[in-house]
């Protein structure tokens, strides 16, 4: 019972009810106190019904009547199945109010409810950290500049803003540091072990920490950051590449990076050499300085589509040439406005000379040129010519070789057609014998060859098979590792947030105690239920032997009985024995009888006593007396309310 | 003369697909070097994966011509293993029905036995005998196939019908020597067509100039510049971009013919081009007139016009013609021109 008060005094006064410190069971509250958290819990439960209700019992005692019977209302509104009345609250008996008590505890909301359905995460934890922080930035007003007190200057004014600077960090144990290079490049000259040493010294002593190696205190995070970012993106674009290509092709790590970087250095060294070699070609025709670079870039962009920056470079070098022209321009016109202070008619005659001579100068170019080409055209067709008849009759040539020697052989043999004739038939036939000879042994040697290549092709294909199906294996497994690690990672930290949430949670009441009592109860039950068993199977059994007796004696009265009222007639001695015998049956039968009785008594006289017991504890005696006085007031108050009536 | 004819036979080969999905060649006879035995790979249809299936394809490499019959391996067979082979017969002549049907008598050897050394049997037979027995009824002998009816297997009516008029410009090309392109996505049909465009120049019956199955490789376009003017075809669409390659451009399947823009001057036409123009598809149009009278009417105007160029050619010094003894005779420039560059063709120009 303590334990159930403990835990009704705590959840009353979580709801606001002021319970003194000493009161440590239901039974000492008072009628006020007990309005008091009534009402209160009233008002969490149901605003709209607790908003009516007075927290205290007003004085008047018809005003207490009232709110007695609108506070059992409002109870069975509620839905408090029990018998409640305005006597509860004003002539409160101890069962009666922790029963009530336990149903409106009971029915209050559960606020932890609403904390275990939003997700847990340390993210979400962080993100309902910070928009409680801007919350309370938010409530503060804002104050104009001269008025602002230290506190809020931070948040208040725009000074305190950086941009976003970087600035490369050394590390020691990261990936893509200074640190490495430096080991590629000196390890050429100096044993790689002393070299370590080395550099671990240099990081252990000289290097400063993180923070003070920027620059700039400013970009401290900002370097940070990056630093972080690249090698976090670095090590998932190798691990989906690895997990994607690198499988694939069956290498080991080294060898994968290895190729790849000798791909890479051979394409570029492929795009260096191709751009490389038109502008060279192309420099003797146009003006040096301004279309270099445009046809460089030019070349560079190849047959892919440009990028931004190389037709930014392009438009500029192709600005720049417009002007570089009209500067020239107007660099010429510039030169030729000093000639003009001599006579005109000087300037106009030289002007027609140095025509004339142009004309002619340009004129005789032409026919050079037309010379030129119709001479060039008429080599090309006489080249063609020749090489046409160099052709052919180095064929002829090489065609009467041939012949030549075929004649040459036949002459030798000419003088005995007939005979050698035979002999060659007899060659022919033999050659062509021997080589079909010789091809069936090179078959028999190459057959084998042959299937042997097919099949170990075809083991090799179906390896190919097997390897590519591990391969999606391994892949599967490496996703399902993914995803387990993650969900273990979630795990831990729900774990987390749940071991700082069970700090967090108040001390008193704790569950351990409830659970602890459930337990003992269930545990007490379970003897009680043991014993009851045992109690019923005994009573049972003294039941049985009872009926057996009771019929054993029964049968054996009746056989004494009829033994001897047989020798009854006959004997005097008989008739006084079965007399006795009648005699002791009744006497035993009536003090099994009173033995009965009183046992039925005794069961009556408990019973009783319980009722007893009940009934002291619900005060009635005190509620009588106090209804009894409260009638009293009741009835001066009515005719005091009376007599006012009557005087006004 | 059988004896001269079997000399031209010079190798047969054979390719075999197997059924890991490998084109091999497993065996030859005598020999093959390393730069034909490629090409003849990349021609058998086995090699090029997923496209159709050619049974015969000829085509020619290093002045080689070269035969390749394809045949799926279908049961009974004494073969393992083996799916589909190429025989592939290399001579020194054109003769694509000689030696389609050789190649057939070989792949139902080599069908039936399983063993390439019967198949040899019967190719040296040929080799020295010019005669071999063949499954079905009769025997293959070489003196049934003569080179005269190789040539005029194609039709020239079919040419005619196609281009029209524009076969003036075939001609043109045919007779300076000029490097005429031919492109269609189907062998067969490049086959067909190209070995009749020689027959236009019936006077040279010159076939060397005839590459009919070319691929844009190093190998085969290097083997093709050696030759001053030739007929080549195209299956790969590419090669309308090398300009370099060709004179005239025919698309086969749109009937386009385009002169590029290098040889426009020396292909330059005239009235004498549209007469020749005009009794070519006046001939060809005649139902009553066959082939080879087409080709016949076409050789006479060509020997016509040759005729008159000797005794143009005999008027000057060492009967050689030069540009200025040309013009002294004022023929319209078109003309003029297409003379020139024919004396130079027929090499009757003075160098």
């Amino acid at each position: 019972m303590e334990e159930v008060d403990r835990i009704l005094i705590h959840a009353l006064k979580q709801v606001g009810t002021e319970v003194a410190e000493e009161t440590l069971s239901v039974k000492q509250f008072s009628s006020e106190l007990i309005v008091q958290a009534v009402v209160r819990c009233i008002r969490v439960i149901d605003p709209g019904l607790g908003s009516a209700l007075p927290t205290s019992l007003p004085p008047g005692m018809s005003a207490r009547f009232r709110v007695g019977m609108s506070l059992a209302q409002a109870c069975q509104d509620i839905g408090y199945k029990g018998e409640i009345g305005y006597q509860t609250f004003l002539y409160s008996n101890e069962p009666e109010i922790r029963s009530l008590l336990m149903f409106l505890v009971e029915k209050l909301p559960r606020e932890s409810a609403e904390a275990s359905d939003q997700p847990t995460g340390k993210s979400v934890v962080l993100q309902r950290a910070i928009a409680a922080a801007i919350r309370a930035q938010l409530v503060v007003p804002w104050l104009p500049p001269n008025c602002r007190l230290p506190l809020h200057t931070e948040t208040q004014s725009p000074g305190a803003l950086h941009s976003f600077h970087v600035q490369p960090l050394s590390l020691p144990h990261c990936t893509k540091g200074p640190g490495k290079n430096q080991l590629k490049v000196s390890c050429f000259t100096q044993a790689p072990l002393v070299l370590k040493m080395k550099v671990n010294d240099y990081q252990r002593d000289i290097l400063p920490p993180v923070t003070a190696q920027p620059s700039h205190h400013a970009s401290v995070v900002a370097s940070i950051l990056e630093q972080h970012m690249a090698e976090l993106s670095a090590a998932q674009e190798w691990d989906s590449e690895w997990n994607s290509q690198g499988l694939l092709s069956r290498l080991t790590p080294q060898d994968y990076c290895s190729r790849k970087l000798s791909r890479l250095r051979k394409r570029i060294e492929e795009q260096l050499r191709s751009a490389a070699l038109p502008p060279a070609e192309s420099a003797f025709w146009g003006p040096r300085s301004t279309s270099d670079l445009s046809e460089i870039l030019q070349a560079f962009r190849g047959s892919a589509p440009s990028e931004h920056i190389l037709t930014k470079g392009t438009h500029f070098t192709h600005t720049r040439k417009f002007t570089f022209t009209q500067q020239q321009a107007a660099a010429g016109t510039s030169t030729s406005i000093p000639a003009g202070h001599q006579s005109e008619s000087d300037i106009q005659l030289r002007q027609q000379d140095e025509q004339l001579s142009l004309q002619e100068h340009f004129q005789q170019l032409c026919s050079d040129v037309e010379q030129l080409t119709t001479d060039m055209k008429h080599m090309s067709v006489t080249n063609a010519q020749v090489l046409d008849e160099l052709k052919q009759r180095d064929l002829g040539n090489s065609e009467n070789k041939d012949k030549m020697q075929v004649k040459k052989k036949t002459i030798d043999l000419l003088p005995d057609t007939d005979n050698n004739m035979l002999k060659l038939q007899a060659l022919v036939e033999a050659s062509a014998k021997r080589v079909v000879n010789l091809a069936s042994q090179w078959e028999k040697h190459r057959a084998p060859l042959i299937d042997e290549h097919r099949r170990l092709k075809e083991i090799c294909s179906n390896q190919d098979l097997e390897s590519s199906r591990k391969l999606s294996e391994i892949k599967s497994l490496h996703d399902k590792i993914r995803v387990s690690t993650e969900e273990a990672k979630k795990k831990e930290e729900i774990y987390k947030q749940l071991v700082t949430e069970l700090e967090n949670l108040p001390q008193d009441a704790s569950r351990s105690a409830y659970t602890q009592r459930i337990l003992e109860i269930v545990s007490n039950i379970k003897k009680q239920k043991e014993e009851i068993t045992k109690i019923l199977s005994d009573t049972k059994e003294l039941q049985k032997e009872i009926n057996s007796l009771t019929g054993k004696l029964d049968r054996t009265f009746a056989v004494t009985d009829e033994l001897v009222f047989k020798d009854a007639k006959k004997d005097e001695s008989v008739r006084k024995s079965y007399k006795y015998l009648a005699a002791l049956h009744e006497n035993c039968n009536q003090l099994i009888q009173t033995i009965e009785d009183t046992g039925t008594i005794l069961r009556e006289i408990r019973d009783l006593e319980e009722q007893i017991e009940t009934e002291n504890v619900s005060k009635t005696v005190a509620n009588l007396e106090r209804i009894q006085d409260d009638y009293k007031a009741i009835r001066q108050e009515n005719s005091a309310l009376a007599a006012k009536v009557r005087e006004g | 003369m059988a004896a001269t004819e079997a000399q031209f036979m010079l190798s047969v080969g054979l390719i075999e697909k197997d059924v890991n999905g490998d084109t091999l060649w497993v065996w030859c006879f005598p020999s093959v070097g390393s730069d034909l035995r490629q090409v003849l790979l990349s021609k058998c249809c086995l090699t090029q994966e997923g496209r159709d299936f050619h049974t015969f394809v000829f085509g020619q490499f290093c002045r080689t011509w070269y035969y390749v019959t394809t045949v799926e391996v279908q049961e009974p067979t004494a073969l393992h293993k083996v799916t589909h082979f190429s025989i592939v017969v290399t001579a020194k002549d054109f003769n694509p029905e000689k030696y389609a049907a050789l190649s057939r008598i070989l792949c139902r050897t080599y069908i039936k036995h399983g063993s390439p050394v019967k198949m040899m049997e019967a190719y040296v037979t040929v080799l020295t005998q010019g005669i071999c027995q063949s499954d079905e009824n009769g025997s293959f002998l070489i003196k049934d196939y003569d080179v005269r009816k190789a040539y005029l297997a194609g039709s020239v009516k079919d040419v005619v019908s196609q281009f029209g008029m524009e076969t003036v410009i075939l001609y043109t090309a045919l007779m300076l020597k000029k490097r005429i392109i031919v492109h269609h996505p189907r062998i067969e049909a490049l086959l067909e067509f190209t070995r009749v465009l020689p027959t236009l120049t019936w006077h040279r019956k010159d076939w060397s100039v005839l590459h009919p199955y070319v691929h844009l490789t190093d190998t085969e376009i290097e083997d093709l510049k050696k030759c001053p003017g030739y007929v080549a075809g195209f299956v790969d669409p590419e090669v309308s971009n090398r300009s370099d390659l060709f004179d005239v451009y025919v698309n086969l399947r749109d009937s386009v013919i385009t002169v590029s823009q290098s040889a426009k001057e020396s292909m330059a036409m005239g009235k004498l081009h549209k007469d020749i123009g005009r009794l070519i598809v006046q001939s060809a149009e005649d139902a009553e007139r066959s082939d080879s009278q087409v080709i016949k009417d076409i050789s006479v105007k060509t020997k016509e016009i040759l005729a008159n160029l000797v005794a143009l050619a005999d008027k000057c010094e060492d009967s050689k013609i030069t540009l200025q003894g040309l013009k002294q005779h004022h023929f319209p420039p078109a003309t003029e021109n297409f003379l020139f560059h024919l004396a130079a063709a027929e090499q009757l120009l003075r160098i």
